[in-house]
C-alpha cells in the first residue's frame, strides 16, 4: 500500500510536537515536517534527534515557503541535518535564491510545482526551467496545486509525463480559490482521480489539507480515493 | 557539480516568459518524444520533418514574411506590449491571478495595420468581486484617452467589457449561449492573446473550453483506436461561428442602415474566413497529425489530456501560421500557397492605405459593383476563396475530412 501521511503544518501551524501526536494516534506511516516560516526552521532543526519518529517509515521536510536573502545561507547550514538523514527536502522554486547553494543537496532537494499566486514553478515549462538551473533535484508534485492551475488536469498530465524520473513525493489537498488548503471534496477527488494512473504506487504521498484530529482518517481515506485510478468515474471517449 | 548560475541569472531564467520554450516542446517531451521542437522566428513551432526534396512546396516560414506579413505581425507585438505599459501606468496591476486582459482581432491575429480597432474583454475567472467591473471600466477610459492609437471596439458590445469564464464554459449550445458568448468563446480558441504578465486566467478558461467540447464527444479516438477522430462538437460550434458571422453580417447590414458595409464586407471575405479556415485545420489537424497519433495512450483517462494539450498548442499559433503550417504539412503546391498568401498580403495592405479604408468604410452596398477599391477587395478575395477551395476540396489529406465532417 502506498505511503500516506500528514504534514505537520496542516495538523498544527508551528506547533509540530502537537502535530506528531495526532499521527501517532491516528497510525499513518508518512510524515512531513514542516517549517513553513523561516522563524520555525532552526528550532525545529534542533529538535530533530529528540523527535521519536519510529511509527513513520517516509519523512521528509518542507523548508520555508519564503526566505530572507541573508537568511538563505543560515537555512541552507540548517538543512545539513536533515541532508544527512536522507530526508527529501521540499524547497518552493521562488523561495530560492542562490540556487547553486542548493544545488549540493543533490536529488533530496524536491522542488515543488507552485499555485496560481507564484510568478514561477506552475507549469511544466516552467518547472523545465527550473530543472534546467538544479539538474539534480526531484519533484514534489502538488496535485492540489496543479488543479488550481488548470482544473481539466491536462497540465498535470504534462508535469508528471515530463517530470516522471523527478517524481518523489506528492503533496495532496484541496486549493480553494484563496490558495489555502482545504479538505478534498468530491470535485478535486474526481479531478485527481483523471491523472490518478501517472503517480506510481511507489512514491509517498503527504496530505496537507488543513483538517482537526478527528478527521484525520476520513481526509486519508478521501486522499486514497483520489489517487486510486480503479475507480475513474464517466471517462468522455470510451 | 553545482550549475555555475549566478542569484541574477537564476531569476531571469525561471522568471522569464516562455519565449525560449514552448508549450508545446514541453509537451512534446511530456508525451514521449524525446525532443524538443524549436520556435523558429516567425513564430511557427517545428514539429515535424519537413520534405525538403519537393521543391515545389512553398515552406511556411517564406509565406509568413511576404510583405506586410511580417511587419504586421511586429507591430502587433508591439502594440501589445506598448498597450500593457499604457495600462499599467495608471491601473496598475490591473490583472491577477484570477483575471485577465483578452485582446481578439488583427492585434491578436498579429496583422495590426495603422487603423485597427481594439477589440478587448476583461476576462474573469475567480471570485466574483464588484471592483471588476471598476477596473473594466477604467480600462475602458483609459484605451479612450488614447483613442488616436487604439479605437475603440464595435457597436455590438461583444467587447469592452467583462466576460465570465463560467458562461464561456458552461454556456455552449442551448438558450443561454448568446450569440456574444459564441463569439467571445471561439474567437478566444482562434483568435486572442492575453495583454502583459498574468495570463492564468486566460489559459485556464481556454483549457477548461477545449475539455469542455471533448467532454461532449462520446468517442475520442476511431473505432480502431488507432487515430484520433475529428472533435465533431467543437467544429460544429466553428463552422456554427462561421455562418453567425455570415448572418449577422445581413443583420448588421440592416441595423446600421449599410453604415460600414464595405468594411465588414471585406473582413467576411478575408479575415473572417482565414478565422474559420484556421479553426476546420485545428480540428482536421487532431485526426491527420501523425505525431499526436504516436502520443495515442493505452490508458483511456490519458487521451482526453493529451488531446486538450494538444488543441492548445495548435491554437496559439496565429490564423496565417496555422494556414501557413498546413500548406507545407499536406504538401500544398507552391502555386496555391502564393496565391492565398498573396492575396491575404494584399488585402492588408488595403487596409493598412489610409485612402483605400476610408473608402471602404463609407462604401454601401449599392455602390459596391462600381467602386475601384471593393472591385479589388472581390478580386483578392476571389484568389483567397479559390485557393482554399484547392485546399479543402483537392488536397488528398484535407479533402475527405471536409466532405465527411464540413457540410453534412
Amino acid at each position: 500500500m502506498r505511503l500516506m501521511g500528514f504534514s505537520t503544518g496542516a495538523l498544527a501551524k508551528g506547533d509540530f510536537r502537537a502535530a506528531l501526536q495526532i499521527l501517532k494516534e491516528t497510525h499513518v506511516n508518512a510524515v512531513e515536517l514542516s517549517a513553513l516560516r523561516q522563524n520555525e526552521l532552526v528550532p525545529l532543526v534542533r529538535e530533530l534527534n529528540e523527535l521519536d519518529l519510529r511509527e513513520f517509515r517516509y519523512m521528509s521536510f518542507h523548508a520555508p515557503s519564503v526566505m530572507d536573502s541573508d537568511f538563505e545561507p543560515t537555512a541552507i547550514e540548517a538543512l545539513q541535518d536533515v541532508y544527512l538523514r536522507k530526508w527529501p527536502i521540499i524547497v518552493h522554486p521562488d523561495a530560492l535564491h542562490d540556487p547553486s547553494r542548493w544545488e549540493p543537496f543533490g536529488d533530496l532537494l524536491c522542488v515543488e510545482n507552485m499555485d496560481k499566486r507564484k510568478p514561477i514553478g506552475q507549469t511544466a515549462a516552467q518547472l523545465f526551467k527550473i530543472f534546467e538551473v538544479l539538474p539534480r533535484a526531484s519533484l514534489c508534485f502538488d496535485i492540489g496545486h496543479a488543479r488550481q492551475v488548470d482544473p481539466t488536469m491536462s497540465e498535470s498530465a504534462s508535469i508528471l509525463k515530463c517530470f516522471k524520473e523527478r517524481l518523489r513525493q506528492v503533496h495532496i489537498s484541496e486549493v480553494n480559490s484563496e490558495s489555502r488548503h482545504d479538505p478534498l471534496s468530491m470535485e478535486s477527488i474526481l479531478a485527481f482521480q483523471k491523472v490518478a494512473h501517472l503517480i506510481p504506487e511507489s512514491v509517498p504521498v503527504i496530505v496537507e489539507s488543513r483538517v482537526c484530529k478527528e478527521e484525520v482518517i476520513e481526509e486519508i481515506q478521501n486522499a486514497r480515493k483520489a489517487l486510486s485510478f480503479n475507480n475513474v468515474l464517466a471517462i468522455a471517449g470510451d | 557539480m553545482a550549475p555555475e548560475f549566478a542569484v541574477g541569472e537564476y531569476k531571469a531564467k525561471v522568471y522569464s516568459s516562455l519565449d525560449e520554450l514552448s508549450q508545446s516542446e514541453i509537451v512534446a517531451v511530456a508525451n514521449g518524444s524525446g525532443h524538443a521542437s524549436l520556435h523558429r522566428p516567425d513564430g511557427m513551432v517545428e514539429s515535424r520533418a519537413m520534405n525538403d526534396s519537393l521543391s515545389s512546396i512553398p515552406r511556411a516560414p517564406e509565406l509568413l514574411e511576404l510583405p506586410p506579413l511580417a511587419s504586421a505581425r511586429k507591430l502587433a507585438d508591439t502594440m501589445r506590449e506598448e498597450l500593457d505599459v499604457l495600462l499599467s501606468g495608471p491601473i496598475p496591476k490591473y490583472t491577477s491571478e484570477d483575471t485577465s486582459l483578452v485582446v481578439f482581432g488583427s492585434l491578436a491575429r498579429g496583422e495590426w495595420t495603422s487603423a485597427g480597432d481594439l477589440d478587448w474583454t476583461y476576462l474573469i475567472d475567480g471570485q466574483a468581486n464588484s471592483d471588476h467591473l471598476r477596473i473594466a471600466q477604467s480600462i475602458r477610459k483609459v484605451l479612450k484617452e488614447n483613442e488616436e492609437k487604439f479605437r475603440a471596439p464595435g457597436q455590438t458590445g461583444t467587447f469592452g467589457n467583462m466576460a465570465f469564464s463560467h458562461d464561456v464554459i458552461h454556456q455552449i449550445g442551448g438558450q443561454a449561449d448568446t450569440n456574444r458568448n459564441t463569439t467571445q468563446r471561439i474567437l478566444l480558441l482562434l483568435e486572442s492573446a492575453a495583454i502583459g504578465k498574468n495570463t492564468q486566467a486566460y489559459e485556464r478558461v481556454i483549457r477548461g473550453v477545449i475539455n469542455r467540447y471533448l467532454e461532449e464527444d462520446n468517442h475520442l479516438l476511431i473505432e480502431k483506436e488507432t487515430r484520433y477522430r475529428v472533435p465533431r462538437f467543437l467544429l460544429n460550434d466553428i463552422v456554427r461561428f462561421w455562418r453567425t458571422m455570415a448572418v449577422d453580417f445581413a443583420s448588421k447590414q440592416r441595423d446600421r442602415a449599410g453604415e460600414g458595409w464595405g468594411l465588414r464586407n471585406a473582413k467576411l471575405r478575408m479575415s473572417r474566413k482565414l478565422i474559420f479556415a484556421s479553426g476546420l485545420l485545428v480540428c482536421f489537424g487532431c485526426s491527420l497529425d501523425s505525431d499526436l497519433q504516436k502520443k495515442i495512450s493505452p490508458e483511456k483517462s490519458d487521451r482526453k489530456l493529451v488531446l486538450v494539450n494538444y488543441i492548445r498548442e495548435q491554437i496559439r499559433l496565429t490564423p496565417l501560421q496555422i494556414l501557413a503550417r498546413a500548406i507545407e504539412q499536406y504538401s500544398v503546391s507552391k502555386k496555391i500557397g502564393d496565391q492565398l498568401f498573396e492575396a491575404y498580403a494584399t488585402f492588408l495592405s488595403l487596409l493598412d492605405d489610409e485612402s483605400s479604408r476610408g473608402s471602404l468604410a463609407k462604401l454601401r452596398a449599392e455602390d459596391s459593383r462600381t467602386d475601384s477599391t471593393f472591385k479589388r477587395v472581390r478580386e483578392i478575395s476571389q484568389k483567397f476563396e479559390n485557393g482554399l477551395d484547392v485546399l479543402f476540396f483537392e488536397n488528398s489529406c484535407l479533402a475527405p475530412l471536409t466532405r465527411k465532417y464540413g457540410v453534412f
